[in-house]
């Protein structure tokens, strides 16, 4: 089935098989390796992107669903070699080890601070609890976000030397 | 603002991973036959509906095999592919090669069986040690007589504890890309933590000498030790795609796959006896620690004397006896896991202490207090405790946790409360630092100054989320003087630095860090002698930094780092520079159980508190303060969250994930929806100060972070145990680990005995 999209920006005609999951549509046939699969089952988040606002799974998507949609992805965020205000802070705040989940995680945060840009630490955890993080252990994500919103929750007495 | 800058490429999604590796389109993909059950054997495979799904579709099997069909680094007992008889279920029995992913995995699925027989499985370790199914004789260390001891206790305890396995769960699954080279021989590209392991693995399959072999490792997705010895199968089954057909090879486990298939933690079934006197204090401890191997040796015979090292915790014990038995099972090899055996150790002492406590009628804190570790003790093998920081650390912690008044509260809310319960519970940990394998302690750098004065530093270490090239990074500048944004940690390569080992053990840092730095020292003398020349000084009053060189303290604003370098190059000076590191001072004993097998060990302590909804059995953590002894930290921000997740993983094991395999040998949880790991909610409030005593044995005065505060995860454990036993005194002792909301609410309904080993 011939589908049109929009990804960050940009727009996309392309045949596209029926069972192709969004997350292999923008992988192989886009080239956009920022978005991760760590299951493929729509349990760990690692593939989130927005999808008409919202965030989604993208394994769980058919990408013959996104047909007419617009798509947002870890590559669309920063702009040029300017990171975004969420991606600064998560740099700032060292909310990324291996980085594998940090994709999804950003998306999330994203769409989190779109309705909330000032989300209490209980928002924060509600909105990445589809995204699992095996290294961090959350807390340095949660601050990260709470740092950029300039909530009084964080801590953030440490830096990078 | 100070950056990160590896962060800075994963914020943006440009950091590549296995996965993300240009694929051409000569590139074959692989795909896994896997053995269908615990146990078994077959005559032969029928593949003929498997080669005549697609064109293009290839089928290796063991006989495929140039080299020497086998993955252990110890006891040869693990064929990479089998030959006629499986001994776990997910054991590989073929690889199946396709022009894609989809059609390699579908004509996997048409791979038969012939004579297929099912053999019986053991998969309890304590019924494997019943039929004498042992990887290796147990060992035993002993320290003074507890027998005799006995006699002098007023209160002697015995029980049976059980602790799970856990999934590694990092994010990025295991894989490899092979390609052919036109010697003859193979680079491979693998997600592993050991590149010069997977390198003599991929030699010895393929029958090659390993300088025929190139393994590259740029970083990985989370490791947590499950790509230690379990990342060459996959880098060795890609290899001999590549070697087969003369084309790339790609092996990209999915989620199941790797579940299934590859090695965990490792469960332990253990007995303790623990003898103490009236006050407190504990004067013998005996533990039997039933390792579950899975069904081939890995690095069991490794993991096992780090669990006996850590039978008595943060604790001095004068009369000792641990004995670790390796069971072998009919289950996937069980393998590293941050930690390596120690928790394992630390839970059961923790257990016969809490045990111990409730029979003597005290808070376990009296116990733990009364009998951590002093200046100048010696351990049950035999080496010497030096500037322990138990006491400090555990004061701490029970001050800022404010213990007596956070006791006297929860028993007031408990006193008034029918429907909930809180309780809390404190970990002190100790835990020895240096590769159990003493001659594992050893690392290699290779530091090349680019004429522009840019800095080009190559270890053995992997880069795997824990902030290693970060550290390295930051040494190597403040050793060099150079600025920090002109240094690049480079991928791990075989070629670049080789004979390295896994970067494991937390060792990565102090290791890596530390050859890097002698490798910069030496550049550093050469530029400091040319400057010297140059300005017609004394060379003891030149030094390199932030820079600049300077003279008599004074930066000479004409001659920056990269301007010195320009002169060195000019006068032909060497800019290159490779060192190595060896751990010194260690020795080890292995028939008398004795000796020196650490540098030196991190303290700390943890409390945590949970309340628990007395109805359904589930519960919620409220607070983690935690102390970490981190010595001076290198990058504190990378240390925190080294300590936070180690702590969220140590939770998860002592709470949540539950590794489920039935009696056949099948893992229930073999899925993200079935197994299930802690997520942002799980996680209670953190407090962690660090403990900041410099360590003047490392590089920097730092300290290893990666595994000790794993173990602090197991306070919540106690702590929702002490809730348990709030809302029901009388129930038994229970010492089966995860805790997970089912087994609470089987507790508290009085049902657990059935549920329950050794109750
Ligand atoms: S890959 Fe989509 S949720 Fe895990
Ligand atoms: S940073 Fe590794 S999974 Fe989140």
């Amino acid at each position: 089935m011939r589908i049109q999209l929009t990804v960050n920006g940009l727009g996309y005609e392309r045949d596209c098989a029926e069972h192709r999951t969004l997350l292999r549509f923008l992988r192989e046939d886009l080239g956009l390796m920022g978005t991760k699969e760590g299951c493929g089952m729509g349990e760990c988040g690692a593939c989130t992107v927005i999808m008409n606002g919202r965030a989604v799974n993208s394994c769980m998507v058919l990408a013959v669903e996104a047909d007419g949609a617009t798509i947002r992805t870890i590559e669309g965020e920063a702009d040029g070699p300017s990171l975004s205000d969420i991606q600064k802070a998560f740099e700032r705040n060292h909310a990324v080890q291996c980085g594998f989940c940090t994709a999804g995680m950003v998306m999330s945060v994203k769409e989190l601070l779109s309705e909330h840009p000032k989300p209490s630490a209980d928002q924060v955890k509600e909105a990445i609890e589809g995204n699992f993080c095996r290294c961090t252990g959350y807390t340095q994500i949660v601050e990260a976000v709470l740092d950029l919103t300039g909530s009084p929750e964080k801590k953030g007495e440490l830096e990078h030397v | 603002m100070k950056r990160n800058p590896d962060s800075a490429l994963n914020v943006m999604g440009k950091t590549t991973y296995i996965d993300d590796l240009p694929e051409s389109t000569e590139m074959l993909h692989a795909a896994i036959v896997c053995s269908p059950s615990a146990h078994g054997r077959y005559e032969r495979l029928d593949t003929a509906a498997a080669l005549a799904y697609a064109p293009g579709v290839r089928v290796l099997e063991a006989s495929d095999v140039p080299g020497q069909n086998e993955l252990s680094t110890s006891i040869p007992d693990e064929p990479m592919l089998s030959t006629g008889e499986w001994h776990f279920r997910g054991e590989v029995l073929a690889l199946v090669l396709a022009p894609s992913r989809s059609v390699a995995r579908r004509a996997a699925a048409l791979v038969k069986l012939v004579g297929r027989e099912d053999l019986p499985a053991v998969v309890d370790p304590r019924e494997a040690y019943a039929q004498g199914k042992l990887i290796m004789a147990p060992r035993t260390q002993r320290l003074g007589d507890p027998e005799a001891a006995y006699a002098d206790c007023d209160v002697v305890v015995t029980g049976r504890v059980e602790s799970a396995g856990q999934e590694h769960v990092y994010l990025e699954t295991q894989g490899a890309v092979a390609y052919p080279d036109d010697a003859g021989g193979v680079r491979v590209v693998s997600s592993t933590q050991s590149p010069s392991g997977v390198q003599s693995i991929v030699a010895r399959i393929l029958g090659l000498p390993m300088n025929k072999v190139e393994i590259e490792t740029r970083r990985l997705g989370g490791a947590f030790g499950g790509k230690e010895d379990q990342a060459s199968g996959w880098a060795a089954l890609a290899a001999l795609g590549a070697y087969r057909t003369g084309k790339p090879v790609k092996l990209y486990l999915n989620r199941r796959d790797d579940m299934t298939s590859t090695g965990k933690r490792h469960p332990y079934s253990s007995d303790f006896k623990i003898g103490l006197k009236k006050d407190g204090t504990i004067l013998a401890f005996e533990a039997d620690y039933y390792q579950n191997a899975g069904a081939a040796t890995d690095l069991s015979p490794a993991i096992i004397p780090r669990t006996l090292f850590h039978a008595a915790n943060a604790y001095h014990i004068p009369n000792v006896r641990a004995t670790g038995t390796m069971c072998r099972t009919n289950l996937v090899p069980f393998t590293a896991f941050r930690g390596f055996g120690g928790p394992q150790g630390v839970f059961v002492i923790e257990c016969a202490i809490e045990k111990a406590a409730r029979a003597l009628g005290v808070d376990p804190v009296k116990i733990q207090r009364k009998n951590l570790l002093s200046e100048g003790d010696v351990s049950h093998y035999g080496m010497r405790m030096d500037d322990v920081r138990a006491t400090d650390t555990f004061s701490r912690c029970m001050d800022k946790a404010k213990w007596t008044e956070l006791r006297a509260g929860i028993a007031a809310y408990n006193a008034a409360n029918a429907a909930t319960k809180r309780g809390a519970a404190a970990i002190p940990i100790c835990f020895g630092i240096s590769f159990t394998k003493i001659m594992l302690n050893q690392g290699g750098a290779l530091v090349h100054v680019y004429s522009d004065g840019s800095v080009s530093v190559s270890t053995g270490a992997v880069e795997m989320g824990q902030g290693v090239g970060r550290k390295i990074a930051v040494v190597s500048s403040r050793t060099l003087g150079a600025p920090i944004d002109s240094v690049r940690v480079e991928s791990t390569r075989t070629t670049t630095v080789a004979n390295t080992v896994a970067t494991a053990a937390s060792s990565g840092a102090d290791i890596n860090a530390m050859a890097a730095q002698v490798a910069c020292i030496e550049i550093k003398k050469r530029l400091v002698a040319l400057a010297a020349k140059l300005r017609g000084a004394a060379p003891e009053a030149v030094d390199l930094r932030d820079g600049y060189v300077t003279v008599g303290g004074v930066a000479d604003g004409e001659l920056s780092f990269a301007a010195i370098v320009a002169k060195a190059f000019e006068n032909r000076v060497d800019l290159s520079a490779h060192a190595f590191y060896a751990t010194p001072g260690l020795h080890y004993d292995m028939k008398a159980e004795f000796g020196t097998p650490f540098y030196y060990h991190v303290y700390g302590c943890a409390v945590v508190t949970a309340t628990l909804d007395v109805i359904r059995g589930s519960y919620r953590f409220d607070d983690a303060i935690i102390v970490h002894d981190i010595a001076e930290s290198i990058d504190p921000l990378v240390d925190m969250g080294q300590v936070e997740g180690a702590f969220a993983q140590g939770l998860g094991w002592a709470c949540l994930e539950e590794l489920k395999f039935d009696d056949a040998g099948r893992l229930l949880a073999d899925t993200l929806s079935t197994y299930k790991l802690p997520d942002a909610h799980f996680m209670p409030r953190m407090d962690v100060e660090f403990f900041t005593k410099p360590n003047p044995k490392v590089v920097a005065n730092s300290k290893a972070v990666g595994e000790p505060p794993f173990i602090y995860g197991l306070a919540g454990y106690f702590a929702v145990l002490d809730a348990l036993k709030a809302a029901r005194p009388e129930g038994p002792s229970f010492h089966d680990l995860p805790m997970t909301p089912e087994k609470a609410m089987l507790f508290l309904t009085g049902d657990l005995g059935a549920a329950v080993k050794g109750l």
